[in-house]
C-alpha cells in the first residue's frame, strides 16, 4: 500500500486505475464465462429434446417385444455431442428395455421417478456410476400403446472443455488489455498533470521578494486552470498586502524621521553656542513638544498594527446615534467655538447604532476633528444622521472647506497621505485619522467614504449597521 | 520617603531619580533584576518602580519574588508593553499601577504619590488657592470675592488643577482624568489647549496675578509665583 501513497501523483493515478480497471475486467471474465456456460448448458438440454423427438421416431418394436433404435440415422455432425448421445429406454416399472453403447453398461439415473417424463420434460444433471457427468432429459412415450421412458443424456465434459476455451481465450486477452489500460491512463494522466507541474516549478520560484510571478494558466475552463486562476488572486492580494506593507513601513519611518530630525537639529543647534538657562528651557520644551508628536505617532501606529492584526478586541453594543454625536461634539466642540464655527445637527434622533462604542466613537471624532480643523472660520459644519435602508445608518459631516480634489478622494484613507504637505502637519494631524476611522469603520462591517458637498466642501459619510 | 527604581535603562533610572530627589523623595536605582533583590535584602522600600521588561530577569518575576516574600510595598509597574493583558499580567503579579513609556513624568509624580498616600483620600468640599475658592459641593468658584462662571467642563478642569496646585499637569492626565478618554492614540492636545485658554481668560485675565502657568512642552500648574 506504501507505493499507493508514494508522492508521485501519476503513478499513483495510474495504479489505481490500473487496480479498478483489473478488477473490474475479472469480474467480466468471471460473468461472461457464466453466461457462456449457462447458454451452453442451454443450448444442450433444447438439443437433447429434439433429439428426444427424433429418437422417439426411430423406435421400433421386434416381434418378441425387444425395443430397439435405429442410430444410423442423419447426425449433424457439427454438434458433436449429439453424436456422443447417451440413451437408455426403461418400462414404467424400471425394467431396462435398451441401452446404447455409449453408456458401458451404465445406468442413465436408474429407477424412474415418481411422474418422471409426464408432467414435462424432466432435465436435470447426474453423475453416472463410471464418473462421467451428464445431462439428462426423460419423455414418456407410447410406442404401439406400450408405455415407455425414453432418457437421453449428453455428456458434459467436451462442454466444460468449450468453456475452459472461452475462458483462456479471456484470461490471455486481459493482461495484455490492463496493460494497455495502464499506459493510457499514465500518459493521459500525465498530460494532464503537466500544467500542474509547470505550476509547481512556477510556484517554487515565488519569494517574499518575487511575489510578482504568477502561476501559467494553461486552459482557464478547466480544474487546474481554476486552481491557478484562485492562486493567482492568493498571490495578488499577498502582494498587494505585501506592497502596502513595505509603503507603510517606510511612510511610517519617514514620519518618525520628521520629528527625530527636529529634535537634533533643535539640541545641536542650542549647543554650538552658549545660551541663556532662559533660551534652553525653551530649547528643552520645543524638543519635548516634539517628543509628544512622536510618541502620538507611535501610539497610533500600535493601534494600527494591532487593528491590521485583528488584536483589537470589541465590545459590542446598541447604542443611540445621537448621543455619541453630542458626546463627541462635547470634546471636539470648544475647537469650533474657538474658530467660531457653528456645529448643527440634524437627523432622527432614536436611530441605533450596533458596535463598539468606544472605536465608532473615536472615527466620528476624527471626523468631526478633521472637519473643525479644515473649515474657515465662521463657517457651518453639518452633521447628519439618517437612516438609510431598513439595516444601515449613515452619518454624514459636511465641512464648508477646500474639499478635496476627485482624484484623491479615495487616497485620503490611505495612511499617512496628506493633501497637503505641511499644512496638515502643522495642524498636528498624524495622517492616521483617517485611516483609522476607516477601520473603525470597516472592523464593524460599515463603509466610509468622502464626496464633494453641493457648497464645494467636502461630505464625509459613514454607514453603519443598524442596532437592536 | 525611599523610592527604589528598577530599571535597566541607565539614563532614564538616573532621570527618575534626579526628578524624584527633586520631589523630595530619597530614590535609588537598581540597574537590573539581581540587583534589586540584593538590595531588597536589606528591607523593603517605601514603594519600588519596576520595570517589566527587565534585560536578564523579567520585572514580573522580580516582582512574584518580592510578593511572595512577604512584602506590601506599593509597586508602580513601568512598561513599554500596553496590550490588555499585559496589564491584567502585571496587575496579577501584584502590581499596584500600571504606567506605560514614554510617560510624562508630571504622571509619574501623580500616580507615586497615590500610591504612598493610598490611605488619605478624604475628599474636600472646598478648595483654595491665593483669592481663587472653589466650592465643590454647590460647583462655583469666585475670584477675589468675584463670582467666576464656568462650564461643566472649565469647573471639572479647575478642579483638577487645583487639586494639583503647585504641581504640573500633563495633558495625558488631562485626557484621562479630566476628558476620561480611555484610548491612548486619542489625542486632544488641541482641544485641551483651548480650553486651558478659556480657563484663563475667565480666572486670569481680568486679574492682577496669574494663578494658570503653562510649562511648555509639559503642561499645566496652577501657582502663585
Amino acid at each position: 500500500m506504501r507505493f499507493f501513497n508514494s508522492g508521485n501523483l501519476r503513478l499513483r493515478l495510474t495504479l489505481w486505475y490500473g487496480s479498478a480497471f483489473s478488477v473490474l475486467l475479472l469480474l467480466h471474465i468471471g460473468v461472461a464465462t457464466y453466461v457462456h456456460y449457462r447458454q451452453l448448458i442451454t443450448q444442450a438440454f433444447r438439443a437433447a429434446n429434439e433429439e428426444t423427438e427424433t429418437v422417439e421416431g426411430l423406435l421400433y418394436q421386434a416381434p418378441d417385444g425387444q425395443i430397439s433404435l435405429n442410430e444410423d440415422y442423419f447426425n449433424h455432425p457439427q454438434v458433436r455431442f449429439r453424436l456422443d448421445r447417451l440413451f437408455e429406454i426403461l418400462s414404467p416399472d424400471g425394467k431396462v428395455l435398451y441401452k446404447n453403447n455409449k453408456l458401458n453398461g451404465a445406468d442413465l439415473g436408474g429407477a424412474p421417478l415418481p411422474n418422471e417424463g409426464i408432467t414435462s420434460h424432466n432435465e436435470r444433471f447426474l453423475k453416472l456410476s463410471d464418473g462421467r457427468n451428464v445431462m439428462v432429459v426423460t419423455h414418456f412415450h407410447y410406442l404401439n400403446g406400450r408405455p415407455l421412458l425414453l432418457r437421453l443424456a449428453y455428456d458434459e465434459a467436451p462442454l466444460f472443455v468449450n468453456v475452459e476455451r472461452f475462458l483462456g481465450v479471456l484470461a490471455l486477452l486481459a493482461p495484455v488489455t490492463i496493460i494497455v489500460a495502464m499506459w493510457v491512463a499514465f500518459t493521459v494522466t500525465g498530460k494532464a498533470l503537466l500544467p500542474l507541474s509547470s505550476m509547481v516549478r512556477r510556484a517554487e520560484k515565488i519569494t517574499a521578494e518575487r511575489l510578482s510571478e504568477r502561476l501559467p494558466v494553461h486552459d482557464p475552463s478547466d480544474d487546474l486552470g481554476h486552481a491557478a486562476r484562485v492562486f493567482n488572486g492568493l498571490l495578488q492580494r499577498l502582494e498587494d498586502s505585501f506592497a502596502q506593507l513595505k509603503r507603510f513601513t517606510s511612510d511610517a519611518s519617514h514620519e518618525l524621521r520628521t520629528p527625530l530630525a527636529s529634535i537634533r537639529s533643535i539640541g545641536e543647534v542650542s549647543l554650538q553656542t552658549v545660551h541663556s538657562s532662559e533660551e534652553y528651557r525653551d530649547v528643552i520644551a520645543s524638543m519635548l513638544e516634539e517628543v509628544r508628536r512622536l510618541t502620538h505617532l507611535v501610539d497610533s501606529l500600535l493601534v494600527i498594527s494591532r487593528a491590521d492584526s485583528g488584536q483589537i478586541a470589541m465590545q459590542l453594543s446598541s447604542f443611540s446615534c445621537m448621543d455619541l454625536i453630542q458626546e463627541v461634539i462635547g470634546v471636539v466642540g470648544i475647537l469650533a467655538e474657538d474658530r467660531r464655527q457653528t456645529i448643527q445637527v440634524t437627523g432622527s434622533a432614536e436611530v441605533e447604532l450596533a458596535g463598539d462604542r468606544g472605536i465608532l466613537r473615536q472615527a466620528i471624532l476624527n471626523l468631526v476633528d478633521n472637519a473643525i480643523k479644515y473649515s474657515p472660520t465662521d463657517s457651518t459644519v453639518l452633521i447628519e444622521v439618517q437612516r438609510k435602508s431598513a439595516l444601515t445608518a449613515e452619518i454624514s459631516i459636511t465641512d464648508q472647506g477646500p474639499g478635496i480634489p476627485m482624484q484623491e478622494q479615495t487616497l485620503i484613507f490611505d495612511r499617512f497621505y496628506r493633501i497637503d504637505d505641511g499644512r496638515s502637519r502643522e495642524r498636528g494631524g498624524t495622517g492616521l485619522g483617517l485611516s483609522i476611522a476607516k477601520w473603525a469603520v470597516e472592523v464593524h462591517l460599515g463603509s466610509i467614504g468622502v464626496r464633494q458637498s453641493d457648497a464645494g466642501g467636502s461630505c464625509f459619510y459613514v454607514r453603519l449597521p443598524l442596532g437592536k | 520617603m525611599q523610592i527604589l527604581i528598577v530599571e535597566d535603562e541607565s539614563k532614564l533610572a538616573y532621570a527618575l531619580q534626579q526628578g524624584l530627589e527633586e520631589e523630595g523623595y530619597s530614590a535609588e536605582v537598581a540597574l537590573s533584576g539581581e540587583e534589586a533583590m540584593l538590595r531588597l535584602e536589606r528591607g523593603a522600600p517605601d514603594l519600588m518602580l519596576l520595570d517589566v521588561m527587565l534585560s536578564k530577569r523579567n520585572g514580573l518575576s522580580v516582582l512574584r519574588e518580592f510578593r511572595r516574600d512577604g512584602f506590601h510595598t506599593p509597586v508602580l509597574l513601568l512598561t513599554a508593553l500596553d496590550s490588555v493583558e499585559d496589564r491584567v499580567l502585571g496587575l496579577d503579579a501584584g502590581a499596584d499601577d500600571y504606567l506605560v513609556k514614554p510617560f510624562a513624568f508630571p504622571e509619574l509624580l501623580a500616580r507615586v504619590r497615590a500610591l504612598l498616600r493610598r490611605t488619605t483620600t478624604a475628599s474636600q468640599s472646598a478648595l483654595e488657592l491665593a483669592d481663587l475658592q472653589m466650592n465643590l459641593t454647590g460647583r462655583t468658584a469666585t475670584r477675589h470675592g468675584i463670582p467666576i462662571e464656568l462650564t461643566s467642563r472649565e469647573f471639572d478642569l479647575l478642579e483638577y488643577l487645583m487639586v494639583n496646585r503647585g504641581r504640573v499637569v500633563s495633558r495625558e492626565m488631562l485626557t484621562r482624568d479630566v476628558w476620561k478618554e480611555t484610548m491612548r492614540y486619542t489625542s486632544l492636545d488641541n482641544v485641551i489647549d483651548v480650553q486651558v485658554a478659556r480657563l484663563r481668560r475667565k480666572i486670569d485675565d481680568p486679574f492682577e496675578v496669574k494663578l494658570l502657568h503653562t510649562v511648555r512642552g509639559v503642561g499645566f500648574v496652577l501657582r502663585e509665583e
